[in-house]
């Protein structure tokens, strides 16, 4: 099938375009989520075991709203600066072909930062984890929620530095303001509204539902509120990168 | 059957600037034509309508008969293209790009690996075969992005500057290919400023300018825009008084055009400042194409509008 040859050209492209600095970004990555995990136990003195439990797999969510909402959107908006999208534009290929190639790459380099939060939880708290085979849904559903959301927001950004703000915007939101890494209970009413705005939170809230025992999870509504942002930005991205000038 | 027909396409961006005011033009099968105007006039922009990039305000464009701007992914699959920004893609070797492109655009690895070394022997990119396309200079990355639109066969080709950076050895080579295009029947539409080059190539030429055609017909055609000039080039060690008879290029400090009437005057003249030391060299020929296109794009000048209203009548 054309589309799926496309994707699996696409993605090979995109890898050997990477490979200099793939290893040095994953690692990079997998640092910055390692140092979460290990460094926000100084924030709080003495840690429970559901504090703990809620930074170690905040972080591990963190590794994919990094990959899905900053890295791919800078991706994707350092491809539309140097000509490279309208290059690929201009071959005969998928254009949503192109967009999950992306997502792909992006998601090679972020998954071993999953795992290395979990671990790092592990050796710093002593914490277990209560693991469902959902969490095989949960984790490739994250991601695309929230590559699907940094797909629009590049290619309905007009200026490349526009992107990289906002992508910024997006770390600290994810960190600070979101129930992420804290429960939504902690944050006030509106900053809870904005949460179920954007796919984040439900990322969160699904990884705590099927990583931990960790009470007020609410996986359902979490799945169904990813698939929505998974299929709306992704049709919104598509329809845009098809669009003509 | 034409192999690309645009019939009078308008293109006017949503801030409002006109970049396509009627553009028609046509291509044969075996043809190669040459687009010429300078930065700002179109060029680029018909370029993207032709390829389903954007999309004409008004007016058609047929790609083998077929309407493209109704089925733009025809086009894609139809037309083979080099865009005039360089392509960049990192750390890829310039064989695993090629061959990449080829399989992209829907050769077996087989035919895709023998094509890329037909291609890489052809423009004498072996010694980059196995260098990063970041790390290669901008004369091999234009060959190999050049490589990338000609990988896998098509009837038509649409190539925008694809000399620059390139050295003047494997410049020779890309213009022997795109000639060798052409005799197997493909047709090549070239954007380029490269006049001089392009010349031999070209069977005919548009020249563009504020989004309109103002000029098109074969090279020798055109040359009929100021057939009964010849060209001056002159170097003199001091500077002198030209002729009455000679006219100044516009933007030129040592070419004249003059009538051929004027010949056996200007000769004379030519012999004696000769005599007396003051002219170094001098030549005297047919104009150029780049004459030509000076003329017809640069405004404002005598010579220019009288070249114009010839082209234009």
């Amino acid at each position: 099938m054309k589309p799926l040859r496309d994707y699996y050209h696409l993605t090979k492209m995109q890898f050997l375009a990477l490979r200099g600095a793939f290893v040095i970004i994953s690692v990079v990555n997998v640092g910055f989520i390692a140092g979460f995990v290990y460094g926000f136990g100084f924030l709080f003195g003495d840690v429970s075991e559901a504090t703990a439990l809620y930074i170690t797999v905040g972080s591990a969510t963190n590794a994919l709203i990094v990959g899905g909402l900053v890295m791919l959107p800078q991706f994707l908006a350092q491809a539309k600066a140097d000509g490279r999208l309208d290059y690929i534009r201009s071959l005969p290929v998928s254009r949503e072909a192109y967009l999950l190639a992306n997502i792909t790459v992006i998601a090679g380099i972020v998954m071993p930062g999953i795992a290395l939060a979990l671990v790092a939880g592990w050796m710093r708290y002593g914490i277990s984890f209560d693991i469902s085979p959902l969490v095989l849904v949960v984790i490739p559903l994250a991601a695309l929620s929230c590559a699907g959301f940094g797909v629009a927001v590049a290619i309905l950004s007009p200026k490349m530095q526009l992107t990289n703000a906002i992508t910024q915007l997006f770390i600290f939101y994810a960190i600070f303001v979101s129930p992420v890494m804290m429960p939504e209970d902690n944050l006030p009413s509106a900053l809870q509204a904005i949460s179920k705005l954007l796919p984040p939170g439900y990322a969160a809230d699904a990884m705590r539902a099927t990583l931990t025992d960790l009470p007020n999870t609410h996986l359902g509504q979490s799945l169904i509120a990813m698939v929505a942002f998974t299929v709306l930005s992704l049709a919104a991205a598509s329809t845009v990168v098809r669009r003509r000038g | 059957m034409s192999v690309l027909e645009v019939k009078d396409v308008v293109k006017r961006y949503r801030n409002g600037t006109l970049a396509n005011d009627g553009i028609s033009l046509s291509l044969e099968p075996g043809e190669v034509y040459g687009l010429l105007g300078p930065n700002g006039a179109g060029k680029t922009t018909l370029v993207g309508q032709l390829l389903g990039l954007l999309k004409p305000t008004s007016g058609g464009i047929l790609v083998n008969g077929v309407n493209v701007v109704k089925d733009p992914g025809y086009a894609r699959k139809s037309i083979a293209f080099l865009p005039q920004t360089q392509v960049s893609m990192d750390d890829i070797h310039v064989d695993e790009l090629i061959h990449t492109v080829a399989r992209l655009r829907g050769l077996s690895r087989k035919a895709a690996r023998a094509r890329t070394e037909e291609l890489i022997d052809a423009l004498q990119l072996e010694e980059f075969r196995h260098t990063a396309m970041s790390a290669t200079s901008g004369g091999a990355r234009r060959l190999a992005s050049f490589a990338t639109a000609v990988v896998a066969p098509a009837n038509l080709i649409v190539l925008d500057e694809p000399t620059n950076d390139v050295d003047p050895v494997r410049r020779k080579l890309l213009w022997n290919m795109v000639a060798e295009f052409g005799r197997q029947g493909s047709a090549v539409l070239l954007v380029t400023h490269n006049l001089a080059e392009a010349e031999r190539f070209i069977h005919r030429l548009a020249i563009i300018d504020h989004g309109r055609i103002v000029s098109e017909g074969s090279p020798a055609s055109l040359r009929t825009v100021v057939t009964d000039k010849l060209k001056l080039e002159l170097t003199t060690l001091n500077g002198l008084v030209p002729h009455p008879a000679l006219a100044p290029e516009p933007g030129s400090e040592n070419r004249y055009l003059f009538s051929q009437s004027a010949l056996p005057a200007v000769s004379e003249w030519l012999a004696a400042q000769r005599d007396a030391g003051d002219v170094i060299d001098f030549r005297i020929g047919p104009p150029s194409l780049d004459d030509i296109y000076q003329a017809v794009v640069t405004a404002g000048t005598p010579s220019l509008s009288e070249a114009k209203s010839e082209v234009v009548a």
